[in-house]
């Protein structure tokens, strides 16, 4: 082919052709790790000793009496029940207090923007240190208030409730920036019609901004539920999944599985498990995403 | 009365958001004998570099930050060239069979992917070709992952540009490639700064591909060096904290410059705030 039937077809071909890096990366990326999923959940492997050999649904089996994975579920709910609730709470409280003109409001919204662009690791840190239990900062300024101070993530008591306040603290600013911008998208017709109308500030909510704020209430909880149940860096440095398996995640439990005792057989099979609740749960958002016509297509 | 109210909460709200990230500051200057008075001080009574100095000079921190600049770069590089054509053709043509739809929404899937279900086979296939504790292993899992936030980032700001400018730069003889560089990339260069920044932090501050993908000195970033410092027996505070401080400082520098889009970023593009 000479260049210049090659460039013509080039150019016939171009929107074919720009997609094939991005494509080839994400079959990697999402197909292969799927199918590599299910072939190895039927398998066990040592990775160390290259050992392997077929068992059928063993793994999967095994799973179901593990009452470790079990606790590990359980916990990720909870972390991800509480934490996402409380930030979405208040995180709509603050937008709709704070939906008006404010003095540096510029300022303040770069300040808010600390705390969920900082390495998690350094998060976690940052609350170790707080939470150190006899001279502690946050001990000492409960006690001020009358308080008496606590163990934090070294209580099985307290373990999970300490990490769900970490999250909280990361979070909560970005369902307000998110929900904030949803409420200042919403054009104000309809507001002067409804106090036209004699409509209340309950029922303004509930049938104006509610309504128009949909969108970004599915987004903002479709992105933090799915930070949520892969949770891993915080616990890792704060608890490690300890005292006694209080804070044990998913993605701790598998990481514990594939990298420590080199069981990659039953952690790919929890994995799968794991990608199958996953993709149920950001289905049902995006499919009411789609709905919503958010992404502008 | 009501506004000042107002301020007085905002105020209280922006402390409680500022004072943890002011504390591990504070603790990374303080004396070690310092670090624990009651009560405890937010200034340090006698300030001190040493922990500093320790994390460079003994626990080779150099080393992290300058594996930690040259994987997130590159994977800045590669993710917004691949990202961007990929975003262009989802935004300006018209491909059969609804596809423009169907792919678009495909990235946005991935996305919801949890790394842990990643890492595995992604792990085993890194392995396969000896790049296992090699910065080139951990910019392609970056990479990666990477992609669908910069395809979705940027298929907005692009279709935001009129068709008409390449329409007629093409009247005027440059090919679609070229009307592309000269005239489309030119006109969104904020929107791909802000996706760049946006891919940079989310690079910098990722733990658990490196984790796994990167132990040894030639190959680990600054998050794998922070968590060098929290063991199981002992903690050095001081220490930690000054690598909190360390690899932290950049990202703040960093998140004031996409402020404006901070947002959209946020949100992989579907609210422009």
């Amino acid at each position: 082919m000479n260049l210049k039937a090659l460039s013509r077809w080039t150019e016939k071909e171009l929107k074919y052709l720009l997609l094939v890096p991005t494509i080839l990366l994400l079959l990697i990326l999402t197909v292969y790790p799927l199918i590599f999923a299910i072939i190895a959940s039927l398998h066990t492997i040592n990775i160390r000793t290259g050992e392997r050999s077929f068992v059928g649904l063993k793994n999967f089996i095994q799973i179901i009496s593990d009452n470790l994975f079990w606790n590990a579920l359980k916990n990720t709910a909870i972390y991800s029940g509480v934490g996402v609730t409380v930030e979405f709470a208040f995180g709509l409280g603050l937008a709709l207090l704070l939906n008006t003109r404010l003095a540096g409001r510029n300022i303040f919204r770069a300040l808010l923007l600390t705390p969920m662009m900082l390495p998690p690791i350094v998060v976690a840190v940052i609350f170790k240190i707080m939470y150190i239990p006899d001279f502690g900062v946050l001990n000492y300024l409960l006690g001020l208030i009358g308080i008496k101070g606590m163990i934090w993530e070294a209580s099985v008591k307290t373990a999970l409730f300490s990490l769900i306040i970490l999250d909280i603290w990361e979070w909560t600013p970005f369902m307000f920036l998110i929900l904030l911008a949803g409420l200042q998208a919403i054009p104000t017709d309809p507001y002067e019609a409804a106090i036209v109308d004699g409509a209340n500030k309950f029922q303004i909510f509930k049938f104006i901004t509610w309504p128009l704020l949909i969108p970004a209430v599915l987004i903002a909880l479709l992105l933090r539920l799915m930070d949520t149940l892969r949770i891993f860096d915080q616990v890792f440095i704060m608890t490690g999944g300890g005292p006694a398996n209080a804070t044990e995640t998913i993605s701790l439990y598998i990481y514990r599985h594939a990298f420590r005792f080199s069981n990659i057989g039953y952690a790919t099979a929890m994995s799968f498990i794991m990608l199958i609740i996953t993709v149920i749960i950001s289905n049902v958002f995006i499919n009411r995403l789609k709905a919503e016509e958010v992404f502008t297509l | 009365m009501k506004s000042i109210l107002k301020l007085v909460f905002v105020i209280f709200i922006t402390i409680i958001v500022i004072f943890p990230v002011i504390w591990i500051i504070s603790t990374s200057i303080k004396n070690p004998i310092d670090i624990f008075t009651i009560p405890p001080e937010l200034v340090p009574p006698n300030m001190t570099i040493d922990h500093y100095s320790i994390l460079f000079n003994e626990l080779g921190f150099l080393e992290y930050i300058r594996n930690s600049i040259i994987v997130t770069v590159s994977t800045v590089i590669v993710s917004l060239s691949i990202g961007m054509l990929a975003a262009y053709s989802l935004a300006r043509f018209k491909l059969p069979h609804n596809l423009n739809y169907q792919i678009s929404f495909w990235v946005l899937s991935t996305r919801m992917f949890p790394p842990i279900v990643t890492i595995i086979p992604l792990f085993s296939m890194l392995r396969l070709f000896h790049l296992i504790n090699s910065r080139t292993g951990l910019i392609i899992a970056y990479t990666a992952f990477n992609l669908p936030f910069a395809v979705w980032m940027m298929r907005g700001f692009f279709a935001e540009i009129p068709k008409e400018l390449e329409d007629a730069a093409m009247v005027d003889g440059y090919s679609r490639m070229g009307a592309f560089w000269n005239i489309i990339v030119p006109i969104a260069r904020p929107g791909i700064i802000a996706t760049a920044i946006f891919i940079l932090i989310m690079s910098w501050n990722e733990f658990l591909f490196a984790l796994i993908l990167a132990q040894t000195k030639v190959s680990a970033t600054l998050p794998i060096g922070v968590a060098s410092n929290v063991t199981q027996y002992q903690i050095l505070w001081g220490r930690l904290s000054a690598s909190g401080v360390i690899a932290m400082a950049p990202v703040l520098i960093f998140a004031f410059l996409v402020q404006k889009h901070l947002v959209r970023g946020m949100s992989m593009g579907a609210i422009k705030g």
